[in-house]
């Protein structure tokens, strides 16, 4: 599990140099994406199917997010986008056209469907981390 | 050139170096907002959509101004986004007059991109450590660094050819797939499905996705559209690149490969 989170935060920190963050967000970037993949698993953990766990881990990682730009007093973008690579369906694609290619429908509709609801998600998840009003944050980063 | 005109100049700027590096449309209008609050334009209207700019001011008056600006989908910069966050905060707080502005505006646009070696490294790194979390083992994460490397080579040649992003992402998947197939094929005891899992990571439309709802959430369904539309048709690309890889593979071997 501590290697997972390291690697994880590993990670989100070159994808953060690929896409040009300040370096003194660096860590806090890492942490949000560790801490999202981190998440998954633990959901995955207590039971929860990959769609479930995608879910509320994309909830947690965006209130993580939101709280790292209220405190760092920058675009919650900077941490958001850079993370929600650890959670985003590429082996759904992968294995969707897999079973394409090998004649498995079953499997390949199994895959798909799986592979879009994981996007949707993704997307309800950061919709239910944003509906949480501004002003929780900012009495965080007061406090 | 009128006040109005300068200070509408300046905001729409803005705006653009915003869009231009990947901000999501609520944030590049209040910003224009703000900006035209601070510099005391009364009268406004801003229309943003991901790939443009409307904006004009003080439309009853004499000095009435517009703007179009046509703004192109184009890399992701988020330090460019965190400087001129701070810059627009500063105007807001009216610490900074409109010539002091440019100067700052610029000095936000000339913040570089890593050097094209750091950039391949961090890529090739990234790949190895999403290829163990997702299941694979040392010489999977070995060989994802050094494929992840090459893609990152491989896109930043194409991006410097113009070539279209939708022929990078499927020639970039379908030389993942291609590569980790070879492996296997000499006989290297690897996983290769985690492989390409691993090191595909960097096309995903991970950006495009959360841009995209963020949009739709903000009320702005056009560009909510225009960013899904893009991560889908990435993602469409992805799987193509590897479908005719692994058909061709298929094909030329006479066998499939076994999970």
């Amino acid at each position: 599990m501590i290697l997972q989170f390291v690697l994880a935060m590993i990670a989100t920190a070159s994808f953060a140099v690929l896409f040009c963050v300040p370096k003194d967000q660096f860590l806090f970037s890492s942490l949000t994406g560790a801490l999202g993949w981190i998440g998954y698993l633990i959901f995955c953990g207590l039971g929860c199917g990959t769609v479930t766990a995608s879910l509320l881990a994309t909830f947690f990682l965006t209130i993580v997010s939101r709280f790292f730009a209220a405190v760092r007093k920058n675009p919650v973008t900077l941490y958001l986008m850079t993370s929600i690579f650890t959670l985003v369906p590429g082996a759904g694609i992968y294995y969707t056209s897999y079973y394409f290619i090998i004649d498995d429908m079953a499997s390949f509709a199994a895959k798909g469907i799986e592979t879009f609801k994981i996007a949707g998600a993704i997307a309800v998840g950061i919709i239910f981390g944003f509906s949480i009003p501004q002003s929780v944050f900012r009495w965080r980063s007061k406090g | 050139m009128s006040d109005s005109k300068k200070i509408l100049a300046l905001a729409v700027e803005i705006g653009d170096v915003l869009l231009r590096n990947g901000g999501e449309i609520y944030r590049v209008e209040d910003t224009i907002l703000h900006v035209l609050d601070a510099y005391g334009v009364a009268e406004y209207d801003v229309y943003v959509l991901s790939n443009g700019i409307f904006a004009s001011a003080n439309e009853q008056k004499e000095d009435a101004c517009s703007i179009v600006r046509h703004v192109p989908l184009g890399d992701v910069h988020l330090g460019r986004i965190a400087a001129v966050n701070q810059l627009s905060r500063e105007i807001s707080a009216g610490e900074c007059d409109v010539a002091e502005a440019w100067k700052r505006l610029d000095s936000c646009k000339a913040i570089p991109v890593e050097r094209p070696v750091v950039q391949n490294i961090c890529c090739g790194v990234g790949c190895a450590c999403f290829c163990t979390i997702f299941g694979g083992g040392p010489l999977d994460a070995f060989f994802s660094f050094l494929l992840g490397f090459f893609l990152q080579f491989l896109r930043l040649r194409q991006q410097e050819h113009g070539t279209s992003k939708f022929l990078t992402n499927i020639a970039g998947s379908a030389f993942l797939t291609a590569s980790s197939l070879a492996l296997l094929k000499m006989g290297l005891p690897v996983l290769q499905d985690k492989i390409v899992i691993g090191s595909i990571v960097p096309l995903l439309p991970g950006i495009a996705l959360t841009t995209s709802i963020r949009d739709l959430f903000g009320g702005d369904y056009l560009s909510g559209a225009i960013h899904l539309l893009d991560a889908l048709l990435t993602a469409m690309c992805i799987a193509l690149g590897v479908g005719m890889v692994m058909i061709l593979y298929r094909d030329l071997t006479g066998g499939v490969i076994m999970l």
